[in-house]
């Protein structure tokens, strides 16, 4: 039986950003592939609106790799991408306050399930998400971080640039406050 | 924290994971990555085309040197700068162009001693060293100041 050598492990987030900075597209083509999906997330449960989450993602991408050469690996590459991921949207909701869009509140997906218990999930998210937009910006970005992303305290206020005990507080006061939405 | 709060606080943390768990399944990763790419090569490309003096670094130079100067203009202008100092007007009268009896006047003026000057010192008189003449003077411009005073 011949030997089966063992899979390579993955380039780390690291690897990559220095083979990009190489000048080895394929890293940075990995890097978008490997975050994307958890960008597209926050960026959706943050209030964007589903329509304009492709953009943002993209936007996002493009400001980070502009600004790779101030990422000193304090925090993990997808939380500093996604700390940018905020800013960008934060942006676009300046931009539109201009010219305004409405955004969507609901998840509008089909799935597989009792369509009533879909109704109401969909009406506990769409609640939940009135209450995010009417919390402060780091009450905000910090649970999603947390309860969302599920990162570590440490690590969102690295992030963020603050404490871990701020973060906790403004975790606690997020979730008072949301609950008190959602009931 | 009681049993109910841990259980609400678990309910908002598991609506909030489903949170945009949709719109990130419907995203097209692959097309997003070429996007990506492309704007980047879009990047590298404009950065080649733009003179040397263009460049980022050359730009963040000029940019630091004109807030430089501008700081320096508003500084200027909230700051009262003090007038130039006059150049002296250069006197018409040096002491080579006196003739001998000028010098000889201006030398007696400054040996004169101060006595000859009738020079009284305020402090040395008292009310009742003036004489009746000097005090009604000074009665009638005392009157006159209050007068206008008044």
């Amino acid at each position: 039986m011949p030997d089966v050598e063992p899979a390579a492990a993955p380039p780390t987030d690291r690897a990559l950003i220095a083979a990009w900075q190489g000048g080895d597209e394929r890293a940075a083509a990995e890097l978008v592939r490997r975050h994307t999906r958890a960008l597209a997330r926050l960026l959706a449960g943050a209030g964007a609106p589903e329509a304009e989450v492709d953009d943002l993602v993209q936007e996002t991408f493009i400001r980070a790799f502009r600004a790779l050469d101030k990422f000193r690996g304090q925090c993990q590459f997808r939380t500093w991408l996604l700390t940018i991921g905020a800013n960008v949207l934060r942006d676009a909701y300046r931009r539109a306050k201009r010219a305004p869009v409405v955004p969507l509140a609901t998840e509008l997906a089909a799935t597989a399930g009792d369509p009533h218990d879909h109704a109401e999930a969909s009406e506990a998210e769409a609640r939940l998400q009135d209450g995010l937009r009417a919390l402060p910006r780091l009450q905000r970005e910090v649970f999603l971080l947390r309860a969302q992303q599920g990162l570590e305290y440490e690590e969102i206020a690295t992030a963020l640039g603050t404490t871990p005990g701020a973060a906790r507080v403004h975790y606690h006061h997020a979730v008072k406050r949301l609950k008190e939405r959602m009931q | 924290m009681k049993h109910e709060d841990r259980e609400s606080d678990a309910a908002v943390r598991a609506v909030a994971e489903r949170l945009g768990r949709a719109a990130a399944e419907r995203i097209d990763v692959e097309r997003t990555a070429e996007r990506v790419l492309a704007r980047l090569r879009e990047d590298a490309r404009r950065v080649r085309r733009l003179p040397r003096w263009v460049q980022p670094t050359a730009l963040r130079i000029a940019a630091a040197l004109v807030i430089v100067a501008g700081v320096g203009l508003v500084v200027r202008g909230l700051w009262p700068v003090p007038d130039r100092p006059v150049a002296a007007e250069p006197t018409s009268g040096e002491l080579s162009e006196l003739s001998v009896a000028q010098l000889r006047e201006l030398l007696g003026a400054v040996d004169r001693p101060a006595a000859d000057q009738d020079v009284v010192l305020a402090q040395d008189v008292g009310l009742e060293d003036l004489s009746e003449a000097q005090l009604r003077a000074l009665l009638a411009s005392l009157d006159g100041t209050v007068e206008r005073g008044g």
